[in-house]
């Protein structure tokens, strides 16, 4: 292939944060918010599986590339995009339009709630070294503290419902704009599917937070072989 | 001042370069008129409302029926063509603006050549002049026919571009329109025949992968063009160009 030109380089850019959003970031949010709903069963689970994240082989290499990487792509070139609209949605006042100068708010929005909710979560963890068996309680701890306040429990009520919202309606835009779904009745039934997807995550997430808020457990690490968690044995 | 005289603000331009200014002016209600017959109104007597003599106020028409998209202009803060705005339904006072993504000649005359060398760059057009006969046309079914004739419908008003939150004086995206125009002639046989090109033009800055699908470009579009539809349908032959021109090319 020839050397890509500048008009190709930018459509390819264009594509790729299209596509991130979808794979794997949106992939991610799901995975993430599906894994913490857990917590809304019991601490246990909750903690096995955050054991099970971090014990995998090459966890900081698998962020890295699959989230940290696609993540900072897609921020960037969303803000990068967004500085090019001209919001008119006070003098044309349609749903859609209202749905465009959300989809760009939500973003920055769930960036600056991002920033935030990995410079408390993620930072923390690594600065402290705790790895493996380690983490699950460090960090039960620290969304414990975290939901004890109506400030951490509206913080976390936008970001998620931000994340969900800015997925939902991405995933129509990224099904028009690929071509997927041309006409128009199809392009509403999307609508309303996506908006079914981006329900069901903020009430998954809506949920686990509950159940913090509710129901602050504290836990000790997980010993292989032996549970650790109350009642355990 | 009589009652049934109609309050026209109109927002005034001298020169290309020059700053904007708001004027107002006051024209006899008639039955029926509609914003041209108002500009003809004002053109006869070209006074303000604080009966300082003014030059007249400059605009485009041509059809007078909504075919030609001279007389757009944004009209009570909305785009559309001058002609079909009638007086009866609009709110008063009404306030006249030129569009403000194109560059303004005078007044409410504005520039639209960008859409013009939008066309020209995705070749919208079907090519029968060649080195060699390509024949006649083959016939269309008839379904295939009617979706076609409502893209031809477009008559470059620039009212979708006017809208589109996306396009803007300072960036060179194609628009609504544009990506219209290519679903029209790649859907013709023979105009298939330079399917790869017309994709190719939309597939870089500006192209359609700017398209931030707030589509109000078919909420404004008076001729009802499935734009959006449009879009989405480019957006696919471009997704197959991709993969074809990353994998098989």
């Amino acid at each position: 292939m020839d050397r890509v030109s500048k008009d190709q380089l930018h459509y390819l850019l264009l594509k790729t944060h299209s596509l991130t959003g979808l794979v794997p970031i949106g992939a991610y949010l799901c995975v993430h918010l599906s894994v913490n709903s857990l917590r809304t069963v019991g601490v246990l689970p909750y903690q096995l599986s955050i054991d099970a994240i971090n014990n995998l082989p090459f966890l900081i290499w698998i962020e890295t590339i699959f989230i940290y990487i696609p993540l900072l792509f897609h921020s960037f070139m969303g803000f990068y995009l967004s500085k090019n609209a001209r919001y008119n949605l006070a003098r044309y006042r349609y749903p859609r339009n209202g749905l465009y100068t959300l989809q760009r708010l939500s973003g920055a929005v769930v960036f600056v709630f991002l920033v935030y909710h990995v410079g408390t979560t993620v930072v923390p963890k690594w600065t402290n070294g705790k790895h493996l068996f380690e983490a699950a309680p460090f960090l039960i701890e620290i969304m414990n503290m975290e939901f004890q306040t109506w400030t951490g429990r509206i913080i976390y009520l936008i970001g998620i419902a931000s994340a969900a919202f800015h997925f939902a309606n991405g995933l129509w835009g990224f099904c028009i704009s690929w071509g997927l779904v041309v006409g128009v009745r199809a392009q509403r039934n999307a609508a309303l599917a996506f908006s079914l997807v981006g329900v069901v995550l903020t009430v998954m997430g809506l949920a686990t937070v509950f159940e913090f808020s509710v129901h602050p457990e504290s836990t000790v690490p997980t010993i292989a072989g032996v549970f650790s968690g109350k009642g355990g044995g | 001042m009589a009652s049934d005289n109609i309050q026209i603000k109109v927002k005034r331009q001298d020169g290309p370069e020059s700053k904007p200014y708001w004027q107002e002016f006051e024209v006899p209600f008639k039955p029926h008129s509609n914003i041209i017959s108002c500009l003809q109104d004002i053109q006869r007597n070209p006074s303000t409302c604080k009966g300082e003599r003014v030059n007249p106020v400059v605009w485009e028409c041509n059809c007078l029926e909504e075919v030609c998209g001279a007389c757009t202009m944004v009209i009570n803060g909305r785009v559309r063509q001058a002609c079909t705005a009638l007086v009866h339904k609009l709110d008063h006072p009404i306030t006249l603006e030129p569009m403000s993504k194109f560059p303004v000649v005078r007044d409410l005359h504005v520039d639209r050549t960008r859409m013009f060398r939008n066309l020209k760059k995705v070749k919208a057009w079907i090519h029968v002049d060649g080195t060699h006969d390509i024949g006649e046309g083959p016939i269309l079914p008839d379904e295939e026919r009617a979706k076609r004739y409502v893209l031809s419908e477009c008559m470059t008003c620039g009212c979708c571009l006017e809208a589109c939150p996306q396009f803007s004086k300072d960036n060179n995206f194609l628009g609504a329109a544009t990506f219209a125009q290519v679903r029209l002639f790649n859907a013709h046989p023979t105009g298939k025949f330079d399917q790869e090109q017309r994709l190719d033009a939309v597939m870089g800055e500006g192209g359609i992968a700017d398209c931030g699908n707030a589509q109000v470009c078919v909420e404004v579009c008076p001729k009802h063009i499935p734009l959006t539809e449009s879009i989405a349908d480019v957006g696919r032959q471009t997704t197959l160009q991709i993969l074809k021109n990353l994998f098989f090319k």
